[in-house]
């Protein structure tokens, strides 16, 4: 008898290794959307999180505002010096777009990579075991939120739209080690621009890392770098970080910069959702029409 | 009504946890650890160990179906490891005596071992790929900590209002 009950829970336990192999499986590949399951269950507690983060975020908020009490003298100063330097940097910019607008209009190029739209929300969730660096969003598909869209908060890029349900959605960090997740990225330089991919961060010592820079270009501490627009989701422009090092990589046929966010991915209130104007040309725009074959 | 008491205390734990990271200052205690909250499965790992299995293994069951689909987004993880785990600490409570000193140690090690089983099945579908010794310096020390923490605070608490409002619940 003890025989044959060890058989069955022997059984069971491969049972339901098979069917957890197998859920993993169906989770894991590309999907385009979740199943109506899955959004309900998303919605639903993103319901009960909205009831909930709201009013628990107002009560950190005003002990933030406490604690910013304290050193609002010093802020001050500093701000004060910076508004003198920003007078003269709007002039600068408002001369310059007129510039730029005047010149693409004798180009007839009325759109850029540069122009999106944007769509405010605010964090009502956070993934807790933060293998899957996560979080989750207080506006969905009814605002017009879809996959892939660039997520970002005042001080740059956080990530993308991960999976979107009807009320709420899921934005993965910059953060998370994705390997599909590849974002082309802008280093500027003085003279030129090297161009590279956001692909991997590291968890030691909290760097994002630019990956397939090719060998012979410069790239120094301190350049800004920014998304290129050339992935075909992103826009162009948004900070993502300063490079604080650069590596040759394995075989010394890459450089890897280390770059530090500009946005700080832990301490996540409110976002910005980024919706690209320009999309991206459907495939049959690109060739002559007809599937070519490989 | 006083039947809805227990599913209201682990829904409001499972949201619980995600705002206590989402509140918590990125730079607690050394810039780099990484705490995490486990006090969902901590209540459900008390719920077996004072009332018994078969209600700790269903509510263990249908949390980490929840927590994959609204958290992780694999389904199958936790799915998978909250009712084992519950297994494994059930067959460990008979031989040991469920008093509250028991019960913490054992509670303690079923955190250890979940964080465990979910570092292995992330290394094998490459979510991450940290080595074992920042493994249990960054993730697994500091976890066990906070964990203990909560444990030492609430765990007389939870044991009488699961006492006193799952055994109601049975009886109906």
């Amino acid at each position: 008898m003890p025989q044959f009950f060890l058989n069955k829970r022997l059984i069971i336990l491969l049972v339901s290794i098979i069917v957890l192999v197998a859920l993993i499986g169906f989770s894991l590949r590309e999907r385009d959307k979740l199943t109506w399951p899955e959004q309900f269950v998303k919605d639903t507690t993103g319901w009960v999180q909205s009831l909930v983060s709201k009013p628990a975020g107002y009560i950190a908020g005003f002990f933030e505002n406490l604690q910013d009490l304290q050193n609002t003298y010093e802020e001050n100063k500093e701000l004060k010096s910076r508004v003198e330097k920003m007078a003269s940097l709007e002039a600068e910019v408002q001369a310059l777009q007129k510039d730029n607008n005047e010149l693409r209009e004798i180009l007839g190029e009325k759109k850029s990579l540069r122009d999106y739209q944007t769509q405010p929300a605010t964090v009502i969730g956070r993934n807790p075991d933060r293998w899957h660096e996560m979080i989750i969003i207080d506006k969905g598909n009814l605002k017009g939120i879809k996959k892939n869209m660039a997520v970002i908060t005042a001080n740059g890029l956080i990530g993308k739209v991960k999976s979107v349900s009807q009320f709420s959605s899921t934005v993965q960090l910059l953060s998370a080690m994705d390997p599909k997740n590849r974002i082309s990225a802008v280093i500027q330089g003085k003279k030129s621009d090297v161009y590279g991919f956001v692909q991997g961060f590291d968890d030691k010592e909290k760097l994002l890392l630019v990956k397939s820079i090719p060998s012979g270009a410069k790239v120094e501490k301190g350049q800004t770098v920014t998304t290129s627009g050339l992935g075909g989701v992103f826009p162009e422009g948004l900070l993502i970080g300063k490079v604080v090092d650069v590596k040759t990589d394995q075989y010394g046929l890459n450089q890897t910069a280390l770059v530090k966010p500009g946005a700080d991915f832990y301490d996540i209130q409110n976002v910005i959702i980024i919706k690209r104007s320009m999309t991206q040309p459907a495939k049959k725009d690109m060739s002559s029409g007809k599937e070519e074959e490989l | 009504m006083k039947k809805f008491l227990l599913p209201l205390l682990f829904l409001f734990l499972f949201i619980f946890e995600s705002l206590f990271i989402q509140f918590l200052p990125g730079n607690f205690l050394g810039h780099n650890r990484i705490f995490v909250p486990r006090f969902l499965f901590c209540a459900v790992l008390l719920l077996t160990i004072f009332i018994g299995r078969k209600p700790g293994m269903i509510y263990a069951a249908i949390l980490g179906l929840v927590f994959d689909i609204v958290y992780i987004e694999i389904i199958g993880i936790y799915l998978f490891l909250f009712p084992f785990v519950t297994y494994l600490i059930s067959k460990i409570m008979h031989v040991l005596q469920a008093n509250l000193i028991v019960a913490f140690l054992v509670t303690l090690i079923g955190v250890g071992l979940l964080e465990f089983g979910v570092f292995a099945m992330d290394l094998l579908i490459h979510v991450t790929n940290l080595d074992i010794l920042s493994f249990l310096n960054l993730r697994l020390y500091p976890t066990l900590m906070l964990n203990a923490v909560f444990l030492l605070i609430f765990i007389y608490p939870l044991k009488r209002f699961m006492e006193k409002y799952a055994i109601l619940g049975r009886d109906e």
